[in-house]
Protein backbone atom coordinates (compact mmCIF):
# COMPACT_ATOMS: atom_id res chain seq x y z
CA UNK A 1 0.00 0.00 0.00
CA UNK A 2 1.90 3.99 -0.97
CA UNK A 3 2.55 5.75 1.77
CA UNK A 4 0.65 8.95 2.87
CA UNK A 5 3.02 11.01 1.03
CA UNK A 6 2.72 9.31 -1.98
CA UNK A 7 1.19 11.66 -4.99
CA UNK A 8 0.31 14.27 -3.03
CA UNK A 9 2.53 16.57 -5.34
CA UNK A 10 3.11 16.28 -8.99
CA UNK A 11 6.01 18.19 -11.45
CA UNK A 12 3.88 20.08 -13.05
CA UNK A 13 6.50 21.48 -15.52
CA UNK A 14 10.39 21.44 -16.37
CA UNK A 15 12.16 23.66 -18.57
CA UNK A 16 16.07 24.66 -19.36
CA UNK A 17 17.81 27.38 -19.83
CA UNK A 18 17.80 29.27 -23.25
CA UNK A 19 21.26 28.20 -24.24
CA UNK A 20 23.12 24.88 -22.29
CA UNK A 21 25.94 22.88 -22.90
CA UNK A 22 29.14 25.26 -24.41
CA UNK A 23 27.99 28.50 -24.77
CA UNK A 24 29.74 30.65 -27.05
CA UNK A 25 29.52 33.84 -24.69
CA UNK A 26 30.23 32.67 -21.26
CA UNK A 27 27.02 32.84 -19.01
CA UNK A 28 27.09 32.94 -15.19
CA UNK A 29 25.61 30.34 -13.10
CA UNK A 30 22.67 33.20 -12.29
CA UNK A 31 21.94 33.83 -15.90
CA UNK A 32 21.19 30.04 -16.06
CA UNK A 33 19.24 29.87 -13.03
CA UNK A 34 17.03 32.72 -14.02
CA UNK A 35 16.72 31.50 -17.77
CA UNK A 36 15.21 28.47 -16.83
CA UNK A 37 13.03 29.54 -13.64
CA UNK A 38 11.26 32.03 -16.82
CA UNK A 39 10.93 28.97 -18.89
CA UNK A 40 9.29 26.77 -16.55
CA UNK A 41 6.63 29.61 -15.70
CA UNK A 42 5.88 30.38 -19.36
CA UNK A 43 5.55 26.52 -20.17
CA UNK A 44 3.23 26.00 -16.63
CA UNK A 45 1.71 29.58 -16.71
CA UNK A 46 2.43 29.65 -13.14
CA UNK A 47 3.59 33.00 -12.66
CA UNK A 48 6.41 33.14 -10.82
CA UNK A 49 4.58 35.40 -7.89
CA UNK A 50 3.01 32.02 -6.73
CA UNK A 51 5.90 30.34 -6.14
CA UNK A 52 5.88 30.03 -2.55
CA UNK A 53 8.84 27.66 -1.91
CA UNK A 54 12.23 27.88 -2.95
CA UNK A 55 14.62 24.53 -3.45
CA UNK A 56 18.48 24.78 -4.74
CA UNK A 57 21.65 23.62 -3.72
CA UNK A 58 22.82 26.84 -1.99
CA UNK A 59 21.48 29.05 -4.18
CA UNK A 60 17.75 29.98 -2.43
CA UNK A 61 17.92 33.20 -0.69
CA UNK A 62 19.82 34.81 -3.57
CA UNK A 63 17.14 33.44 -5.78
CA UNK A 64 14.23 34.73 -4.14
CA UNK A 65 15.66 37.94 -3.71
CA UNK A 66 16.12 38.19 -7.85
CA UNK A 67 12.78 37.63 -7.86
CA UNK A 68 11.35 39.25 -5.21
CA UNK A 69 9.57 36.36 -3.55
CA UNK A 70 9.24 36.10 0.35
CA UNK A 71 8.59 32.24 0.75
CA UNK A 72 7.44 30.23 3.24
CA UNK A 73 9.40 27.46 2.94
CA UNK A 74 13.42 28.19 2.27
CA UNK A 75 15.69 24.98 1.40
CA UNK A 76 19.22 25.19 -0.03
CA UNK A 77 20.27 21.54 0.60
CA UNK A 78 23.90 21.36 -1.42
CA UNK A 79 25.26 18.01 -0.96
CA UNK A 80 26.46 17.31 -4.58
CA UNK A 81 24.34 16.11 -7.84
CA UNK A 82 21.65 14.16 -5.96
CA UNK A 83 20.28 17.23 -3.98
CA UNK A 84 17.89 17.99 -6.75
CA UNK A 85 16.09 14.77 -6.40
CA UNK A 86 16.25 15.48 -2.27
CA UNK A 87 14.30 18.94 -2.91
CA UNK A 88 11.67 17.24 -4.69
CA UNK A 89 11.30 14.72 -1.52
CA UNK A 90 11.64 18.24 0.52
CA UNK A 91 8.90 19.85 -1.38
CA UNK A 92 6.35 16.81 -1.09
CA UNK A 93 6.80 16.86 2.75
CA UNK A 94 6.24 20.48 2.64
CA UNK A 95 2.88 20.52 0.06
CA UNK A 96 1.90 17.60 1.74
CA UNK A 97 2.12 18.99 5.56
CA UNK A 98 0.10 22.35 4.19
CA UNK A 99 3.23 24.55 4.03
CA UNK A 100 3.25 25.82 0.94
CA UNK A 101 1.42 25.27 -2.74
CA UNK A 102 4.10 25.52 -5.59
CA UNK A 103 7.80 24.89 -4.82
CA UNK A 104 10.33 26.00 -7.40
CA UNK A 105 13.45 23.81 -7.72
CA UNK A 106 16.26 25.60 -9.69
CA UNK A 107 19.72 24.86 -10.83
CA UNK A 108 22.14 26.73 -12.45
CA UNK A 109 25.66 25.60 -12.70
CA UNK A 110 28.06 27.06 -15.33
CA UNK A 111 30.96 23.86 -15.41
CA UNK A 112 32.62 25.34 -18.85
CA UNK A 113 31.75 28.92 -19.23
CA UNK A 114 33.66 28.97 -15.83
CA UNK A 115 36.80 27.74 -17.31
CA UNK A 116 36.50 30.93 -20.14
CA UNK A 117 36.06 33.45 -16.97
CA UNK A 118 38.55 31.82 -14.51
CA UNK A 119 36.05 30.69 -11.69
CA UNK A 120 33.58 34.14 -11.86
CA UNK A 121 30.28 33.87 -11.67
CA UNK A 122 30.06 30.23 -10.32
CA UNK A 123 28.85 31.44 -7.34
CA UNK A 124 30.98 29.31 -5.52
CA UNK A 125 33.40 30.90 -2.72
CA UNK A 126 36.50 31.38 -4.27
CA UNK A 127 39.76 30.63 -2.43
CA UNK A 128 41.99 27.49 -0.87
CA UNK A 129 39.98 25.23 0.67
CA UNK A 130 39.86 24.77 4.80
CA UNK A 131 43.42 23.00 5.85
CA UNK A 132 41.93 21.75 8.75
CA UNK A 133 39.07 19.64 6.71
CA UNK A 134 39.85 16.21 6.80
CA UNK A 135 39.62 15.60 3.35
CA UNK A 136 42.40 18.40 2.95
CA UNK A 137 44.72 16.50 5.55
CA UNK A 138 44.39 12.91 4.76
CA UNK A 139 43.19 13.30 1.24
CA UNK A 140 44.72 15.91 -0.56
CA UNK A 141 48.10 15.62 0.66
CA UNK A 142 48.25 12.46 -1.95
CA UNK A 143 47.99 14.42 -5.13
CA UNK A 144 44.04 12.98 -5.53
CA UNK A 145 42.18 15.80 -8.16
CA UNK A 146 38.63 15.38 -8.55
CA UNK A 147 36.10 13.24 -8.96
CA UNK A 148 37.80 10.97 -11.09
CA UNK A 149 40.45 10.35 -9.33
CA UNK A 150 38.30 9.15 -6.31
CA UNK A 151 35.72 7.02 -8.25
CA UNK A 152 38.48 4.69 -10.51
CA UNK A 153 39.12 3.15 -6.69
CA UNK A 154 35.23 2.03 -6.90
CA UNK A 155 35.92 0.95 -10.74
CA UNK A 156 38.74 -1.38 -9.49
CA UNK A 157 36.95 -2.88 -6.52
CA UNK A 158 33.68 -4.08 -8.38
CA UNK A 159 36.47 -5.98 -10.82
CA UNK A 160 37.85 -7.37 -8.22
CA UNK A 161 35.22 -8.12 -6.54
CA UNK A 162 32.57 -9.77 -8.46
CA UNK A 163 35.05 -10.37 -11.78
CA UNK A 164 33.82 -7.78 -14.37
CA UNK A 165 36.16 -5.66 -16.39
CA UNK A 166 36.27 -2.18 -17.59
CA UNK A 167 35.19 -2.86 -21.08
CA UNK A 168 31.89 -4.24 -19.32
CA UNK A 169 31.31 -0.73 -18.23
CA UNK A 170 32.14 0.69 -21.88
CA UNK A 171 29.20 -0.34 -22.85
CA UNK A 172 27.25 1.82 -20.64
CA UNK A 173 29.00 4.82 -22.52
CA UNK A 174 28.71 3.19 -26.10
CA UNK A 175 24.54 2.32 -25.51
CA UNK A 176 24.32 6.70 -23.87
CA UNK A 177 26.09 7.71 -26.94
CA UNK A 178 23.46 6.24 -29.23
CA UNK A 179 20.82 8.01 -26.64
CA UNK A 180 22.65 11.39 -27.25
CA UNK A 181 22.42 10.75 -31.06
CA UNK A 182 18.90 11.16 -30.83
CA UNK A 183 18.67 14.13 -28.60
CA UNK A 184 19.59 17.74 -30.90
CA UNK A 185 20.24 19.43 -27.60
CA UNK A 186 23.02 16.51 -26.40
CA UNK A 187 26.62 17.94 -26.64
CA UNK A 188 27.87 14.86 -28.37
CA UNK A 189 25.08 14.33 -30.48
CA UNK A 190 27.15 14.35 -34.01
CA UNK A 191 30.76 14.74 -35.54
CA UNK A 192 29.01 17.98 -36.80
CA UNK A 193 28.18 19.39 -33.06
CA UNK A 194 31.38 18.58 -31.66
CA UNK A 195 34.43 16.49 -33.19
CA UNK A 196 33.96 13.76 -30.69
CA UNK A 197 30.61 13.39 -31.28
CA UNK A 198 28.58 10.44 -33.06
CA UNK A 199 28.84 6.69 -32.51
CA UNK A 200 31.72 5.03 -30.44
CA UNK A 201 32.42 1.37 -29.97
CA UNK A 202 33.86 -0.34 -26.54
CA UNK A 203 37.45 0.21 -28.19
CA UNK A 204 37.18 3.93 -28.52
CA UNK A 205 36.42 3.83 -24.76
CA UNK A 206 39.01 1.97 -23.84
CA UNK A 207 41.44 3.46 -26.29
CA UNK A 208 40.76 7.10 -25.12
CA UNK A 209 43.52 9.01 -23.07
CA UNK A 210 43.28 7.29 -19.51
CA UNK A 211 42.37 9.99 -17.34
CA UNK A 212 42.49 8.02 -13.24
CA UNK A 213 42.90 3.59 -14.32
CA UNK A 214 40.84 2.50 -15.24
CA UNK A 215 38.22 5.27 -15.76
CA UNK A 216 39.24 6.90 -19.01
CA UNK A 217 37.74 9.77 -20.54
CA UNK A 218 35.18 8.55 -22.39
CA UNK A 219 34.13 6.60 -18.84
CA UNK A 220 34.06 9.72 -17.51
CA UNK A 221 30.91 12.85 -17.80
CA UNK A 222 31.43 16.14 -19.80
CA UNK A 223 31.73 19.13 -18.37
CA UNK A 224 29.39 21.89 -19.73
CA UNK A 225 27.08 24.79 -18.73
CA UNK A 226 23.21 24.02 -17.77
CA UNK A 227 20.28 25.69 -16.12
CA UNK A 228 17.16 23.57 -15.32
CA UNK A 229 14.12 24.47 -13.28
CA UNK A 230 11.00 22.25 -12.48
CA UNK A 231 7.82 23.23 -10.63
CA UNK A 232 6.15 20.41 -8.09
CA UNK A 233 2.57 21.72 -7.09
CA UNK A 234 -0.39 19.80 -5.14
CA UNK A 235 -2.91 17.94 -7.29
CA UNK A 236 -5.23 20.66 -7.49
CA UNK A 237 -2.65 23.08 -9.21
CA UNK A 238 -1.30 20.53 -11.18
CA UNK A 239 -5.05 19.66 -12.36
CA UNK A 240 -5.68 23.56 -13.34
CA UNK A 241 -2.42 24.00 -15.18
CA UNK A 242 -2.03 23.64 -19.11
CA UNK A 243 0.79 21.39 -19.10
CA UNK A 244 0.74 17.82 -17.45
CA UNK A 245 1.29 16.66 -13.95
CA UNK A 246 4.40 13.77 -13.37
CA UNK A 247 3.02 12.11 -10.19
CA UNK A 248 5.70 11.80 -7.27
CA UNK A 249 4.74 8.24 -6.83
CA UNK A 250 8.27 7.50 -4.33
CA UNK A 251 10.57 9.78 -2.59
CA UNK A 252 13.73 8.69 -0.47
CA UNK A 253 17.30 10.06 0.45
CA UNK A 254 20.17 8.91 2.25
CA UNK A 255 23.70 8.86 2.28
CA UNK A 256 27.03 6.29 3.17
CA UNK A 257 29.64 8.72 3.46
CA UNK A 258 30.69 12.17 3.37
CA UNK A 259 34.73 11.83 2.52
CA UNK A 260 35.63 8.33 0.26
CA UNK A 261 37.37 7.53 3.33
CA UNK A 262 34.65 6.23 5.23
CA UNK A 263 32.99 4.25 2.47
CA UNK A 264 32.35 1.27 3.35
CA UNK A 265 31.91 -1.18 0.45
CA UNK A 266 33.20 0.51 -2.81
CA UNK A 267 30.74 -1.85 -5.00
CA UNK A 268 27.54 -0.27 -3.62
CA UNK A 269 26.06 2.88 -2.57
CA UNK A 270 23.15 4.14 -0.10
CA UNK A 271 20.85 4.50 -3.33
CA UNK A 272 19.80 0.69 -1.94
CA UNK A 273 18.40 2.92 1.61
CA UNK A 274 16.67 5.81 -0.68
CA UNK A 275 15.33 3.55 -3.27
CA UNK A 276 14.03 1.22 -0.59
CA UNK A 277 11.73 3.84 1.03
CA UNK A 278 11.25 5.36 -2.28
CA UNK A 279 9.39 1.73 -3.54
CA UNK A 280 7.69 1.42 -0.13
CA UNK A 281 5.98 5.19 -0.28
CA UNK A 282 4.90 4.00 -3.67
CA UNK A 283 3.87 0.49 -3.26
CA UNK A 284 5.87 -0.35 -6.22
CA UNK A 285 9.01 -2.03 -7.02
CA UNK A 286 12.03 -2.59 -9.53
CA UNK A 287 9.71 -4.58 -11.60
CA UNK A 288 7.45 -1.74 -11.97
CA UNK A 289 9.45 0.74 -13.73
CA UNK A 290 9.52 1.07 -17.46
CA UNK A 291 12.35 3.09 -17.75
CA UNK A 292 15.14 5.03 -15.25
CA UNK A 293 17.25 7.85 -15.50
CA UNK A 294 20.38 7.08 -13.75
CA UNK A 295 23.32 9.77 -12.83
CA UNK A 296 25.54 8.67 -14.60
CA UNK A 297 29.09 11.12 -13.86
CA UNK A 298 31.17 7.99 -14.74
CA UNK A 299 30.02 4.83 -15.81
CA UNK A 300 30.95 3.14 -12.62
CA UNK A 301 28.51 5.28 -10.58
CA UNK A 302 25.28 4.16 -13.31
CA UNK A 303 26.19 0.24 -13.38
CA UNK A 304 26.66 0.30 -9.68
CA UNK A 305 23.25 2.26 -9.53
CA UNK A 306 21.56 0.30 -11.15
CA UNK A 307 22.51 -2.66 -8.96
CA UNK A 308 21.48 -0.70 -6.35
CA UNK A 309 18.38 0.60 -7.43
CA UNK A 310 17.28 -3.40 -7.99
CA UNK A 311 16.90 -3.18 -11.54
CA UNK A 312 19.95 -5.93 -11.97
CA UNK A 313 21.44 -8.57 -9.96
CA UNK A 314 25.08 -7.62 -7.42
CA UNK A 315 27.67 -7.31 -9.49
CA UNK A 316 25.55 -6.87 -12.81
CA UNK A 317 24.50 -3.74 -13.51
CA UNK A 318 26.21 -3.51 -16.51
CA UNK A 319 24.67 -5.94 -18.36
CA UNK A 320 21.57 -3.98 -18.73
CA UNK A 321 23.48 -1.40 -21.49
CA UNK A 322 25.81 -4.34 -22.94
CA UNK A 323 22.69 -6.70 -23.76
CA UNK A 324 21.49 -3.64 -25.09
CA UNK A 325 17.85 -3.16 -22.70
CA UNK A 326 18.95 -0.20 -21.50
CA UNK A 327 19.60 1.25 -25.26
CA UNK A 328 17.17 3.01 -27.81
CA UNK A 329 14.62 0.46 -28.99
CA UNK A 330 15.50 -1.78 -25.75
CA UNK A 331 13.07 -2.97 -23.28
CA UNK A 332 14.24 -0.94 -20.85
CA UNK A 333 15.51 3.02 -21.73
CA UNK A 334 18.20 3.92 -19.27
CA UNK A 335 19.43 7.71 -19.53
CA UNK A 336 17.04 8.78 -23.02
CA UNK A 337 18.29 12.31 -22.97
CA UNK A 338 22.22 10.92 -23.67
CA UNK A 339 23.22 10.76 -20.05
CA UNK A 340 26.32 12.82 -18.68
CA UNK A 341 28.35 10.95 -20.36
CA UNK A 342 27.29 12.11 -23.41
CA UNK A 343 23.97 14.75 -23.38
CA UNK A 344 25.17 17.36 -20.46
CA UNK A 345 26.76 17.43 -17.28
CA UNK A 346 27.56 20.96 -15.45
CA UNK A 347 28.99 19.42 -12.45
CA UNK A 348 25.79 18.74 -10.30
CA UNK A 349 23.82 16.44 -12.94
CA UNK A 350 20.83 15.92 -10.87
CA UNK A 351 18.38 18.27 -12.61
CA UNK A 352 19.13 17.12 -15.90
CA UNK A 353 17.78 13.95 -14.94
CA UNK A 354 14.71 15.17 -13.22
CA UNK A 355 14.02 17.21 -16.49
CA UNK A 356 14.08 14.41 -18.69
CA UNK A 357 11.94 12.18 -16.49
CA UNK A 358 9.30 15.05 -16.60
CA UNK A 359 9.63 15.45 -20.79
CA UNK A 360 9.17 11.26 -20.72
CA UNK A 361 6.37 10.53 -19.03
CA UNK A 362 4.23 14.02 -19.61
CA UNK A 363 5.02 12.83 -23.33
CA UNK A 364 6.62 16.18 -24.23
CA UNK A 365 10.33 14.30 -25.29
CA UNK A 366 9.53 14.87 -28.72
CA UNK A 367 9.21 18.74 -28.75
CA UNK A 368 9.64 19.51 -24.95
CA UNK A 369 10.21 22.25 -23.40
CA UNK A 370 11.18 26.22 -25.20
CA UNK A 371 10.68 23.58 -28.23
CA UNK A 372 13.75 21.93 -27.94
CA UNK A 373 13.83 17.81 -29.10
CA UNK A 374 14.72 14.92 -27.63
CA UNK A 375 13.31 11.22 -28.41
CA UNK A 376 10.21 10.08 -27.03
CA UNK A 377 10.30 6.81 -25.47
CA UNK A 378 6.76 4.56 -24.51
CA UNK A 379 7.03 4.46 -20.48
CA UNK A 380 4.79 4.94 -17.98
CA UNK A 381 7.05 5.02 -14.62
CA UNK A 382 10.38 6.11 -14.37
CA UNK A 383 13.00 5.49 -11.89
CA UNK A 384 15.27 8.38 -11.12
CA UNK A 385 18.74 8.16 -9.17
CA UNK A 386 20.91 11.00 -8.23
CA UNK A 387 24.10 10.75 -6.55
CA UNK A 388 26.46 13.15 -5.05
CA UNK A 389 29.86 13.89 -3.84
CA UNK A 390 32.08 10.68 -4.27
CA UNK A 391 29.38 7.97 -4.63
CA UNK A 392 28.59 9.54 -1.31
CA UNK A 393 24.74 10.82 -1.36
CA UNK A 394 21.62 9.55 -2.84
CA UNK A 395 18.32 10.96 -4.01
CA UNK A 396 15.52 8.48 -5.48
CA UNK A 397 12.54 9.62 -7.00
CA UNK A 398 9.84 6.96 -8.54
CA UNK A 399 7.33 9.22 -11.10
CA UNK A 400 4.66 7.98 -12.87
CA UNK A 401 2.87 9.62 -15.55
CA UNK A 402 -0.75 11.00 -15.55
CA UNK B 1 65.58 17.58 -2.50
CA UNK B 2 62.40 20.34 -1.69
CA UNK B 3 59.39 18.70 -0.80
CA UNK B 4 56.73 20.32 -3.82
CA UNK B 5 53.78 18.58 -2.79
CA UNK B 6 51.01 19.74 -0.62
CA UNK B 7 52.15 19.75 2.99
CA UNK B 8 49.32 19.45 5.51
CA UNK B 9 48.14 22.05 8.48
CA UNK B 10 47.23 19.81 10.99
CA UNK B 11 44.57 20.77 13.13
CA UNK B 12 44.21 20.06 17.05
CA UNK B 13 42.12 17.09 16.80
CA UNK B 14 44.71 15.41 14.70
CA UNK B 15 47.83 16.21 16.04
CA UNK B 16 49.03 12.91 17.60
CA UNK B 17 49.12 11.79 14.35
CA UNK B 18 51.19 14.12 12.63
CA UNK B 19 53.40 14.41 15.65
CA UNK B 20 53.62 10.59 15.51
CA UNK B 21 54.61 10.79 12.01
CA UNK B 22 57.18 13.36 12.30
CA UNK B 23 59.05 10.29 14.63
CA UNK B 24 58.51 7.62 12.07
CA UNK B 25 55.43 6.00 14.30
CA UNK B 26 51.93 5.47 12.75
CA UNK B 27 49.68 6.92 15.69
CA UNK B 28 45.85 5.95 15.52
CA UNK B 29 43.16 6.77 17.41
CA UNK B 30 41.48 4.11 19.88
CA UNK B 31 37.73 4.44 21.87
CA UNK B 32 38.94 3.11 25.08
CA UNK B 33 35.13 2.39 26.10
CA UNK B 34 34.47 -0.31 22.29
CA UNK B 35 37.94 -0.85 22.01
CA UNK B 36 37.73 -0.29 18.21
CA UNK B 37 40.28 1.93 16.34
CA UNK B 38 38.84 4.66 13.34
CA UNK B 39 39.46 6.78 10.56
CA UNK B 40 40.03 9.82 10.20
CA UNK B 41 40.15 10.77 13.81
CA UNK B 42 37.18 12.06 15.47
CA UNK B 43 35.85 14.54 18.30
CA UNK B 44 33.69 11.06 19.20
CA UNK B 45 34.19 7.38 18.63
CA UNK B 46 31.93 6.99 15.24
CA UNK B 47 30.93 3.51 16.63
CA UNK B 48 29.65 4.22 20.04
CA UNK B 49 29.89 7.71 20.47
CA UNK B 50 32.40 7.53 23.54
CA UNK B 51 34.21 10.75 24.19
CA UNK B 52 37.21 8.11 25.35
CA UNK B 53 39.84 8.14 22.70
CA UNK B 54 43.18 7.39 23.01
CA UNK B 55 45.87 7.42 20.63
CA UNK B 56 47.86 3.85 20.29
CA UNK B 57 51.28 3.09 17.92
CA UNK B 58 50.02 1.51 15.33
CA UNK B 59 51.83 -1.87 13.94
CA UNK B 60 52.38 -0.28 10.25
CA UNK B 61 51.05 -2.74 8.52
CA UNK B 62 47.73 -3.41 6.45
CA UNK B 63 46.72 -4.65 3.06
CA UNK B 64 45.67 -2.78 -0.10
CA UNK B 65 41.60 -2.92 -0.24
CA UNK B 66 41.59 -0.87 -3.74
CA UNK B 67 43.52 1.46 -5.96
CA UNK B 68 43.72 3.66 -8.92
CA UNK B 69 46.10 4.56 -11.32
CA UNK B 70 46.19 8.83 -11.73
CA UNK B 71 47.23 10.15 -14.91
CA UNK B 72 46.10 13.80 -14.30
CA UNK B 73 47.03 15.66 -10.90
CA UNK B 74 47.58 19.06 -10.13
CA UNK B 75 50.36 21.32 -8.50
CA UNK B 76 53.48 18.84 -7.21
CA UNK B 77 51.80 15.81 -7.87
CA UNK B 78 51.05 16.90 -11.82
CA UNK B 79 55.28 16.03 -12.00
CA UNK B 80 55.08 12.66 -10.40
CA UNK B 81 51.82 11.14 -13.04
CA UNK B 82 51.83 8.25 -13.67
CA UNK B 83 50.70 7.65 -9.57
CA UNK B 84 49.24 5.06 -7.73
CA UNK B 85 47.02 5.83 -5.23
CA UNK B 86 45.07 3.91 -2.63
CA UNK B 87 43.16 2.53 0.45
CA UNK B 88 45.00 0.23 2.95
CA UNK B 89 43.14 -2.27 5.36
CA UNK B 90 44.82 -1.33 8.55
CA UNK B 91 46.11 -4.20 10.78
CA UNK B 92 44.31 -2.78 13.27
CA UNK B 93 40.88 -1.75 11.97
CA UNK B 94 39.66 0.93 9.68
CA UNK B 95 41.34 2.18 6.72
CA UNK B 96 43.23 4.70 5.16
CA UNK B 97 44.11 6.77 1.76
CA UNK B 98 47.73 7.16 0.72
CA UNK B 99 49.85 7.10 -2.45
CA UNK B 100 51.39 3.21 -2.69
CA UNK B 101 55.21 2.88 -3.43
CA UNK B 102 56.80 -0.30 -4.52
CA UNK B 103 54.62 -0.77 -7.71
CA UNK B 104 54.71 0.01 -11.39
CA UNK B 105 52.11 2.76 -12.14
CA UNK B 106 52.70 1.77 -15.90
CA UNK B 107 51.28 -2.21 -15.36
CA UNK B 108 48.02 -2.00 -13.11
CA UNK B 109 47.54 -5.39 -13.80
CA UNK B 110 50.53 -6.26 -11.30
CA UNK B 111 49.13 -4.72 -8.87
CA UNK B 112 47.27 -6.88 -6.17
CA UNK B 113 44.15 -6.07 -4.36
CA UNK B 114 44.70 -8.05 -0.28
CA UNK B 115 48.68 -7.54 -0.92
CA UNK B 116 50.71 -6.85 1.91
CA UNK B 117 51.57 -3.19 3.04
CA UNK B 118 54.00 -1.21 5.19
CA UNK B 119 53.94 2.30 6.05
CA UNK B 120 57.25 4.69 5.89
CA UNK B 121 57.56 7.60 6.10
CA UNK B 122 58.64 10.71 3.76
CA UNK B 123 60.28 14.22 5.50
CA UNK B 124 58.58 17.16 4.17
CA UNK B 125 59.59 19.92 5.92
CA UNK B 126 61.00 20.12 9.78
CA UNK B 127 57.84 19.97 11.35
CA UNK B 128 55.98 17.48 9.15
CA UNK B 129 56.74 13.69 7.75
CA UNK B 130 54.32 12.42 5.92
CA UNK B 131 53.06 8.82 5.77
CA UNK B 132 53.03 6.29 2.49
CA UNK B 133 52.57 2.66 1.81
CA UNK B 134 54.73 0.21 0.13
CA UNK B 135 54.33 -3.38 -0.94
CA UNK B 136 56.67 -5.71 0.11
CA UNK B 137 56.89 -9.53 0.81
CA UNK B 138 53.72 -11.37 2.43
ZN1 LIG C 1 33.78 3.43 20.79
Amino acid sequence: MPGALSRAAAIIGAAEADEIGYPATPKTALQLHIEAIKNVSEQTGIPISRIDGVFSAGWSSQLAEHLGLRPKYIDTTSVGGCSFEMHVHHALAAIHAGIIDVALISHGENGWSARATGGRGTGRPRGAPDPWDPGQQFQAVYGVAGAPSNYAHAMTRHNYRFGSTPEDFAHIAVVTRQWAMLNPRAIMFSKETNPGGGPITVEDVQNSRVVAWPLTLLHCCLVTDYGGAVLVARPEIARSVKTKPVWIAGAGESMGHQNMLEMEDFTATSAAASAAAAYRMAGMGPEDMEMAMIYDSFTVTAGITAEMLGLAPRGEGFMLWKDGRAAPGGKFPINTNGGGLSFNHSGMYGMQLLVEAYRQLSRTAEDGVTGLPGKQVDARSCIVNGTGGSLSTTGTLILVAD
Amino acid sequence: MAYTKPIPDPDPVHRPYWEGAREGKLMLPRCTTCNRVHWYPRLLCPFCHSREIEWIEASGEGRIHTFAVQHRAFGGWADEVPFVTAYIDLHEGDRMFTVLRGVDPTKPETIRIGAKVRVEFERANDEVSIPFWRVVEE
